[in-house]
């Protein structure tokens, strides 16, 4: 990212006095607590008694701190019927995710490859194709969807699950591979060629090294909209393949016994984590996976 | 002209013997045979898929797919529900609100950014991590924020403000706005990143020119890098609008539909007439609008952006 | 029969034609410059003789074996990138060597290999680095060597000077001439320098819109011009083009051309025995810069010279020579006299015209009359 080197604006034109400053820093510390506030909400509160939550207000520390709630988020909280807690769903998005991103990608960059260096009549419409694929409501697809993994023997499974999340997560990870292979040096491709290279050789030798940073983008747009996705979870999963956002709503909404606020912040927080994790390590290339995916060419 | 590289291999056809004529062969159409199987998927799984759901809406489908013909009967029934037309006026109020908040508080924001700050490195994340965020797991927490009970009503009461009230969440006919602050929560920041990334793109020597010509700030803004981010509006309003007319998780999870059928959308109404309500061809029918709608702002867009890739 | 052969080559993209009927032939050890300016096919053609684009019709041979159908790697061909085109994951040896691994070379033999084309080209301190560790002159040495280490029939060189700055042009300019030279491999080199034209080449084919113009040695295409494109292209500053008249001049011919507030211009040609079938026709004459000179710097052994008083519109000193503009036939009109010649602008000072250096164009056809 071009982080600070705009300089050259303010140096001249944008000359602040100091009062615009503070007013400039004030909006920006005010949107940053806006965006805060929900999970700082959720973490205070996910480790009081649910006692103190009624009584007290939101924004206050623990006076009581305990971590009971987290452990029940995680083990022992009723989900459905059964009392299990969010891990057997937590291991259901694993499931789902690691194989469902590496499909995925590897598919995309083999598609990436073939539609800017093996170019043939009728690619751009192969690719076109492809690319609206990245924005139908996915509702149009779900009842016949519902019907093939019925048909395949794959309803209510992981498996399952995986497929679907390839299939529609295909267009989005050619088009990733695509506008990053479309710059890379066609001589390099004709230099293996020259070299007696075929083209599975000069994918591996040749392109994939020089992948990295587009893999790293891939993989985690695909992860996060994967471990995050709702809809599919909910259409094509049963109790033993459900993922987490699903058990997580179950968890949130079963209108049985007492609603243990706590509960549910510490089960959300869990559930969150992965894709947080993500984010702040390589939030940067997150960005440009999203832009990647907006702006396109 | 985009020249064709079809042959890059050379026009390798049979040379010495008929196995080698068949090495070649396989040479030329490896890159063919490579994407075929993503191209023949997503041909069914997606186009397939529609034209199904598509003939399935002029079906009696219900809780099984069922291919008796009934004409347009779906479309005329389904503009007579309530819900659905309940549903169209939500998506449209939340559509719009959406759309212009999320612009508008994240243009501001991406200019404000764009001046020079020193801890642009910490704020920058902070804007954006809510986008790393299932759309269940921000759900929840505004709806806990927002209900009256126990939440933002609650505390301020605690703190004394004894006449605070704070009920949408509860009211039939402000309970979509509860969502259009989620939403606005969840995505502004994402949209301040596009419009940074299209400030930064802007070429210095131009706002250079502008200095120099003695623009005001006010006016480097509105007469200069405003206009200059035309195609970082476009995308913030595609990326916004294919969401908005999407959105299905927020609602399950903020309000899940209620209170009644209040804040009923597009999304949530096909998923109870086909899963729950078994009416499967009403709800191919509003599947197939929801298409129309998406494609009514993509199709155009992405024509317009291949085209304009072209060279 | 010649060692590269290239006969009625068509090329199509769809419906456009970029490669219109070539036909050239290279002599074994001989050096081809593909020579004239941007999207005349010139690299085109490059490519096609590399395999790396399919052909429509016609063919291709190598040493007597038609390659048409040949893969690039089974041509016996190396060739040179403009961009170089380094595989920027490999350093310098494993790029130098890759083509040895996939042809299942052991190791050890390219190694040997390596280091002697290492040696060659004076890189081998630089094998363990990565490309984007190298400066441009150094991956341009790189990208040689990975062509060198294949010891091909032929080489092919697709525009690799274009990329580096003037000085270093000029010094593997005359790098890759003293290649030749010693190695005497079969070369075809891309450009669209004509003075890199010039100076390389023992052969050299001028194209435009996809069409060879006039293929001949440097010596021919430059002083024998197959037509006013090839004549303007090659040259610099460029040939002088003016449009003039042929007249009967007592036993002779001459060339008559208008000047602003003068009277006409007339030189007498010497030898030029047919120009005379032109007589009162229109043409255009053309005469390169350094047949115009001043009085003392015309080429005395040379019987053509004809003197004339001009009018000088414009003089550049350019260090060596001295450029002096003149109008003729209401073109500007390049001489070049020696540096230490005084020439004032808008002064009127005599020129030496060579005309055994004249050639003469069709202005309908373009085409050389004489």
């Amino acid at each position: 990212m071009a982080a600070a080197t705009h300089g050259a604006v303010q140096e001249t034109a944008v000359r602040t006095n100091v009062l615009a400053r503070a007013l400039i820093y004030a909006g920006l510390i005010l949107f940053a607590g806006y965006y805060l506030l929900p999970l700082y909400v959720m973490l205070v509160n996910s480790v009081k008694p649910l006692d103190e939550i009624r009584q007290g207000d939101m924004m206050s520390l623990p006076m009581l701190f305990t971590l009971e709630p987290w452990r029940s988020a995680w083990a022992t909280a009723q989900i459905g019927v059964q009392p299990t807690g969010l891990r057997p769903y937590f291991i259901n998005s694993i499931l789902m995710v690691v194989p469902a991103v590496a499909i995925s990608t590897l598919l995309g960059a083999l598609n990436g490859y073939v539609l800017t260096k093996w170019r043939f009549r009728g690619d751009g419409i192969v690719f076109g194709l492809l690319l609206f694929a990245c924005f139908i409501p996915f509702q149009i697809v779900l009842i016949p969807m519902a019907r093939l993994l019925g048909l395949a023997g794959l309803a209510g499974s992981t498996p399952g699950l995986v497929l679907v999340h390839v299939v529609y997560g295909l267009g989005f990870t050619t088009l990733f591979f695509r506008n990053y292979y479309d710059a890379f040096p066609t001589e390099l491709i004709r230099a293996a060629q020259i070299d007696g290279a075929g083209f599975f050789r000069i994918f591996w030798r040749i392109l994939l090294p020089s992948s990295g940073p587009i893999i790293v983008v891939t993989v985690i747009w695909q992860f996060t909209n994967i471990w995050n996705d709702f809809l599919f979870g909910v259409s094509f999963s049963d109790v033993d393949s459900q993922p987490v956002t699903v058990a997580l709503n179950n968890l949130v909404s079963s209108s049985t016994g007492v609603k243990e606020y706590n509960v549910h912040f510490a089960g959300a927080i869990l559930a969150a984590l992965p894709t947080l994790i993500v984010y702040v390590v390589s939030g940067r290339y997150f960005v440009r996976g999203l832009m990647a995916g907006a702006v396109k060419g | 002209m985009s020249v064709s590289q079809e042959t890059m291999v050379g026009a390798a056809r049979p040379a010495t013997s008929a196995s080698a004529g068949a090495v070649e062969w396989l040479q030329r159409a490896l890159p063919k045979i490579v994407l075929a199987p993503s191209f023949a998927i997503i041909l069914v799984v997606v186009y397939g898929f529609i034209l199904f759901t598509g003939v399935l809406s002029f079906t009696d489908s219900k809780i099984l797919p069922s291919f008796n013909w009934v004409g347009w009967e779906n479309y005329v029934k389904l503009w007579g529900f309530r819900n659905w037309i309940t549903a169209l006026k939500n998506l449209a109020i939340f559509g719009s609100l959406y759309i212009l908040l999320c612009s508008a508080i994240g243009l501001f924001l991406a200019i404000l950014i764009d001046q020079k700050i020193r801890v642009e490195g910490v704020l920058r994340p902070i804007y954006l991590y809510p986008m790393a965020l299932s759309f269940i797991v921000t759900g929840t927490a505004w709806k806990w924020f927002l209900d009256p009970g126990i939440g933002l009503e609650h505390t301020m009461h605690l703190w004394g403000w004894e006449s605070f009230a704070f009920k949408w969440i509860k009211d039939g006919k402000m309970a979509i706005y509860c969502i259009v602050i989620a939403a606005i929560w969840q995505s502004s920041g994402f949209v301040m990143a596009m419009f940074l990334a299209g400030l930064r793109g802007i070429d210095n020597e131009i706002i250079k020119a502008a200095q120099i010509d003695g623009a005001s700030n006010f006016n480097l803004y509105r007469r200069i890098v405003i206009p200059l981010l035309r195609p970082a509006f476009l995308s913030v309003f595609v990326v916004l609008a294919h969401l908005a007319i999407k959105s299905y998780d927020l609602v399950i999870a903020l309000t899940n539909g209620g209170p009644g059928r209040a804040t009923e959308m597009p999304a949530t109404f096909m998923y109870s007439y086909t899963f729950t309500r078994n009416e499967m061809g009403i709800g191919a029918a509003s599947a197939v609008i929801m298409l129309m709608m998406i494609a009514s702002v993509i199709v155009p867009y992405l024509y317009s952006e291949l085209r304009g890739g072209k060279r | 029969m010649a060692f590269l052969e290239i006969s009625d080559l068509y090329k199509r993209f769809g419906s456009v034609e970029v490669l219109k009927g070539i036909n050239l032939a290279v002599e074994e050890g001989g050096f081809l410059v593909l020579v004239g300016p941007s999207g005349c096919g010139k690299s085109t053609l490059l490519n096609t003789i590399a395999g790396l684009e399919s052909i429509t019709s016609g063919e291709i041979r190598i040493n007597g074996r038609v390659v048409n159908n040949l893969h690039p790697s089974q041509r016996d061909i190396a060739m040179v990138f403009q961009s170089y085109a380094l595989y920027p994951n490999m350093t310098v040896a494993q790029n130098i060597a890759f083509g040895m691994e996939m042809r299942g070379v052991p190791k050890a033999e390219r190694e040997k290999a390596v280091a002697e084309v290492a040696k060659t080209l004076q890189i081998s301190h630089l094998l363990g680095r990565k490309p984007s560790q190298l400066s441009g002159g150094q991956r341009q040495r790189v990208a040689m060597g990975r062509a060198l280490v294949r010891n091909p029939q032929v080489f092919l060189f697709d525009e690799p000077l274009s990329n580096l700055d003037a000085k270093l042009r000029v010094d593997m300019r005359t790098e890759i001439k003293r290649l030749h030279q010693s190695m005497k491999t079969t070369i075809v080199y891309v450009t669209h320098d004509q003075i890199e034209a010039m100076t390389l080449a023992t052969q050299i084919a001028v194209l435009k819109d996809g069409v060879l113009q006039q293929f001949g040695t440097p010596h021919e295409i430059y002083n024998n011009p197959a037509n006013i494109f090839v004549a303007d292209f090659m040259g610099s500053p460029a040939m002088n083009l003016i449009p003039a008249r042929i007249e009967a001049n007592g036993g002779g011919v001459a060339v008559v051309m208008t000047r602003d507030g003068a009277e006409p211009l007339q030189l007498k040609v010497g030898s030029h025995s047919r120009l005379g079938a032109h007589a009162g026709r229109e043409v255009i004459f053309g005469l390169r810069p350094e047949a115009i000179t001043d009085l003392s710097g015309a080429d005395r052994t040379s019987p053509g010279v004809v003197n004339a008083e001009c009018h000088v519109e414009v003089v550049e000193p350019a260090g060596a020579d001295t450029y002096v503009v003149t109008r003729l036939g209401g073109r500007e009109v390049i001489g070049r006299m020696r540096s230490d010649m005084q020439v004032a602008p808008h002064s009127t000072v005599p020129f030496a015209f060579n005309m055994d250096k004249a050639v003469f164009f069709d202005p309908e056809s373009e085409f050389r009359i004489a």
